[in-house]
C-alpha cells in the first residue's frame, strides 16, 4: 500500500517538476511516467535492503531506457523526459543535509551525507552513460540494416 | 555567404541552450553543426557554463570571432526543444539562415500561467512526502508548505529578488513554519515535512549535469555547476537552519 502511495506521489510530483522546467503540454503525461516508474523501482529496492546507492542506479537504468525509448518514439531531445523523471532519485536532499549538519557543527554526518551524495550523483551519471552508449549501439546496427 | 550572420546565429542559438540548461557538450554540438554550414576552414565553438566563444576563419575573409557573456537562468525544456528544432531544419537545409536567426530571436519564454506554476509548487512537496516514507499528515503539511513556498516565489519574482537570496528566504519561512505548526499537531515526524518542502528548491538538476559535464571532459562547466548546486544547497540549509532555531526560540518563550 505505501509502496502503491509512493509511485503516485512520484507521478504527481514529477509531472509538476515538468512543469517548472517548461516541459511542452503534451509531454507532460510521459514525463511523469517515466518518474513513477523511477520511483518505483527506487522503493522496490530499498525495501528488498539493496542499499539507497544501488537502488538509486537501478532505478536510473529504468528511467534512462524509458526516456531513450520516448525520445526515439517522439523524435525530441532525450533530456525532455529524462530531467524531470530523475528528479526523485537525485541527491537534492543529500545536498541539502550536507550543508545542514555542516552547519550544525555535526563534521561527522556532514561528511557522511556528502560522500553519499557523490555517490548517487555518480551512479546516476554511470546508469545514463550505460543507456547512452547501448541506445547508440542499437541505432547504428538499425542504420545498417 | 554572409559568415557574420551564421556566427551570430551559432551564438544566440548556444546562448538560449545554455540559457535553458542545457549540457555544455549539448550547446557546443548545436554550435558546431550551425558553424559548419559556412564551409569554412575553420569553425570552432568553446562553451563555458556561463560564457561563449565562437569563431570562424577562411582563407578569402578575416576571421569572425564572437563572444557572449550567459548569465544563469533555471531549466527550461521547451526552449531547447524549440531551438534543437531550428537548428536541425537549418543544418538540413529546410530553412534559410535569415529565417532561423528571426526564429530563434521569437522564441517565448514561459508557456504556462502562473497559477499554474504556483499549484505545480504545492504539489511537489506533497509527492515527495511518501518518498521519504510520510503518512498522510506528513503529504498534508508539506501541501500546505508548498502553498506558502509557492506565495514566496512569486512575491519574489516579482520584486527581482537574487536567487540565493530567495531560497535562504523560503527555506526560512518553510523551516519556521513547520515547527511553529509542529508544536501543536503531535505525531508528525517534521524532518520529513521540512525535506519535502524543500524538494523545489533543491539544486537536482545543477548536481546531475555537473557529473554529466565532468564525465564528458566539460571539466571547467562541470566545476561551475557543482559549485552551483552546493551554493543552493547552503543557502537552503542557512534559512533552515536559522528558522528552526527561530521557531525553537519562539516555543520556548523568548530570549530569556
Amino acid at each position: 500500500m505505501s509502496l502503491l502511495i509512493g509511485v503516485a506521489g512520484c507521478f504527481f510530483s514529477v509531472t509538476a517538476f515538468a512543469i517548472l522546467l517548461e516541459t511542452p503540454k503534451s509531454y507532460l503525461i510521459h514525463a511523469g511516467g517515466v518518474g513513477a516508474v523511477g520511483g518505483f523501482v527506487y522503493l522496490l529496492g530499498t525495501k528488498n535492503e539493496l542499499g539507497v546507492v544501488f537502488s538509486s542506479f537501478l532505478s536510473v537504468l529504468a528511467i534512462a531506457f524509458l526516456a531513450h525509448l520516448f525520445a526515439r518514439i517522439f523524435k525530441e531531445p532525450v533530456t525532455v523526459f529524462l530531467i524531470a523523471g530523475i528528479l526523485p532519485t537525485v541527491p537534492g536532499a543529500g545536498m541539502y543535509r550536507t550543508a545542514y549538519y555542516l552547519i550544525q557543527n555535526d563534521s561527522e554526518k556532514s561528511g557522511y551525507y556528502l560522500l553519499q551524495t557523490l555517490e548517487i550523483a555518480g551512479v546516476i551519471a554511470l546508469a545514463i552513460f550505460i543507456m547512452d552508449t547501448l541506445f547508440k549501439i542499437v541505432g547504428k546496427r538499425e542504420k545498417k540494416v | 555567404m554572409d559568415y557574420k550572420l551564421v556566427i551570430r546565429t551559432a551564438v544566440l542559438a548556444g546562448e538560449l541552450m545554455l540559457l535553458s540548461g542545457a549540457e555544455t557538450y549539448r550547446v557546443e554540438d548545436t554550435m558546431n553543426h550551425i558553424l559548419k554550414t559556412a564551409h569554412t576552414k575553420t569553425a570552432e565553438a568553446l562553451v563555458f557554463r556561463t560564457g561563449i566563444l565562437a569563431t570562424i576563419d577562411n582563407p578569402d575573409i578575416e576571421p569572425v570571432t564572437m563572444m557572449r557573456r550567459v548569465k544563469n537562468s533555471g531549466t527550461n525544456l521547451n526552449r531547447i526543444m524549440q531551438v534543437n528544432d531550428i537548428s536541425r531544419k537549418y543544418c538540413a537545409g529546410e530553412m534559410p539562415l535569415k529565417e532561423a536567426y528571426e526564429r530563434l530571436g521569437g522564441i517565448q519564454k514561459k508557456q504556462y500561467k502562473t497559477g499554474i506554476y504556483n499549484l505545480a509548487t504545492l504539489i511537489i512537496p506533497a509527492g515527495f512526502a511518501p518518498l521519504f516514507g510520510g503518512q498522510m499528515p506528513e503529504i498534508l503539511l508539506s501541501a500546505a508548505m508548498g502553498a506558502l513556498l509557492a506565495l514566496i516565489i512569486t512575491v519574489g519574482k516579482r520584486w527581482n529578488v537574487n536567487g540565493f537570496i530567495l531560497d535562504t528566504v523560503s527555506s526560512f519561512m518553510v523551516a519556521a513554519a513547520v515547527f511553529l505548526l509542529g508544536a501543536k499537531i503531535s505525531g508528525v515526524d517534521l524532518d520529513i515535512v521540512i525535506i519535502s518542502a524543500i524538494m523545489p528548491l533543491v539544486p537536482g538538476v545543477a548536481i546531475t549535469n555537473a557529473v554529466r559535464d565532468i564525465l564528458q571532459g566539460d571539466y571547467m562547466s562541470g566545476n561551475a555547476r557543482v559549485l552551483e548546486a552546493f551554493l543552493t544547497a547552503a543557502g537552503i540549509a542557512i534559512g533552515a537552519g536559522a528558522g528552526m532555531w527561530i521557531a525553537g526560540v519562539i516555543i520556548a518563550g523568548g530570549v530569556r
